[in-house]
């Protein structure tokens, strides 16, 4: 009597492990992004948008590269005509400290006309 | 050394000055770096210009406007209230209806034709954050405000080869050094020595033109709309920068010369007056 059990049990058992192994191999999990197209062509174009990415990210650091460059001689120029703005101005107020105008008798270098 | 080159722009003859030690690149890119600036401003700033900034705010009323634009704008209306609308940026339909609508080399020297001064007041302009606004029928000419503020931005560009001076056609800027001037008067001749300071001269001596027999020039009296008829020929005016000059030399001239002398001896301008038949000196200047 318990041995048929047992069989009965051990038969019901290879059923549902049967069927479960048939489900799975049906489901084919292991071949389904490949064969699916739209999948396909989403994989394609996440490598190109990856490929692109790379690429601008290079040509941006490129042209931050050129810009810190033309910044740093930019700002280099700024401050030597600064400095030489300072120094004129320092000219200036050394040689002129009486409102800068006085009739003299020299050649002039221009004449001022109506404007 | 002083080394020198002229040109044309903004229907005048522009004359820099260097007195330059440096090497012969920096101040060839100074010179270009200063003519180019007077281009570029007049590009902006004439009113002969169809597709200039100021031509576009004349036609259309309003615009968002550069910095150039809003600053000669600004300094413009600062300089009307200053001279109590001695100063107008606002007569430029009183120039046009004289004749003078057009560069001057193009203006018939006579025609028959009379003109009309146009019924004047100061006209609304107002400016809020970049957007310059006019009121209805209100038009701007910058021709004389506009010279002055290109000879000191010049000067600046060209004041990095060494002391400088800009000549703009009589608006004169300069950035050190000592440069001595010449100034037009009826008897011996004059020479102005400016240091650090910035000179022009306004008149009616040139710029001439006849309509229905009438002689006319450029320098409108806001008042009247109409040329200013003073006893004063020309006005040349020292001062801080060639802006300043340019609107003091022009309201001096609007006064005539007995008020014009008063006025320059009270507030301390320096000044060259000069008449028919004399030159006065005034402001401090002996």
């Amino acid at each position: 009597m318990a041995s048929h059990t047992g069989r009965l049990y051990t038969l019901a058992l290879g059923l549902v492990v049967f069927f479960l192994a048939w489900a799975v191999v049906a489901a084919h999990p292991w071949g389904a992004t490949v064969s699916d197209p739209r999948l396909k062509q989403l994989a394609a174009r996440e490598a190109q948008l990856r490929r692109q990415a790379r690429l601008v990210n290079r040509i941006v650091a490129l042209r931050w590269a050129a810009y810190r460059s033309a910044l740093k001689a930019r700002q280099a120029q700024i401050v030597a005509a600064k400095a030489q703005a300072s120094q004129l101005a320092a000219v200036s107020s050394v040689s002129a400290p009486s409102g800068g105008v006085r009739v003299v008798t020299l050649p002039p270098l221009t004449i001022t006309r109506t404007s | 050394m002083i080394e020198r080159r002229t040109f044309r722009a903004m229907g005048t003859e522009m004359e820099l000055l260097v007195d330059a030690d440096g090497a012969a690149e920096a101040l060839d890119s100074a010179f270009d770096g200063a003519e180019a600036e007077f281009h570029r401003l007049e590009a902006l700033l004439s009113r002969f210009r169809e597709d200039s900034e100021l031509s576009r705010l004349n036609r259309d009323g309003a615009i968002d406007a550069g910095p150039d634009l809003l600053r000669v704008v600004a300094l413009a209306l600062d300089a009307r209230e200053r001279t109590r609308g001695r100063f107008d940026p606002t007569v430029h339909d009183a120039l046009v209806a004289a004749g003078y609508d057009r560069s001057f080399e193009d203006i018939a020297p006579e025609s028959h034709v009379r003109c009309q001064a146009p019924d004047v007041s100061a006209g609304g302009v107002s400016i809020e954050g970049t957007r310059i606004v006019l009121e209805p029928g209100v038009r701007l000419d910058l021709g004389g405000i506009g010279k002055g503020y290109a000879a000191e931005r010049a000067a600046e560009l060209l004041a990095l080869a060494g002391p400088c001076l800009v000549n703009a056609g009589g608006d004169v800027a300069t950035r050190g050094g000592a440069w001595p001037v010449g100034v037009e008067t009826t008897g011996d001749p004059l020479t102005l020595e400016l240091r650090g300071a910035a000179l022009a001269t306004s008149g009616r001596d040139r710029r001439r033109w006849r309509r229905g027999g009438r002689e006319l020039h450029h320098l409108i009296d806001p008042r009247t709309g109409a040329p200013a008829e003073t006893d004063l020929l020309r006005v040349t005016v020292v001062a801080p920068d060639a802006v300043e000059a340019e609107v003091a030399a022009k309201a001096l001239f609007l006064a005539g010369a007995g008020a014009a002398r008063a006025e320059a001896d009270e507030a301390g301008i320096p000044a060259v007056l000069v008449t028919e038949r004399e030159t006065a000196l005034a402001g401090g200047l002996a």
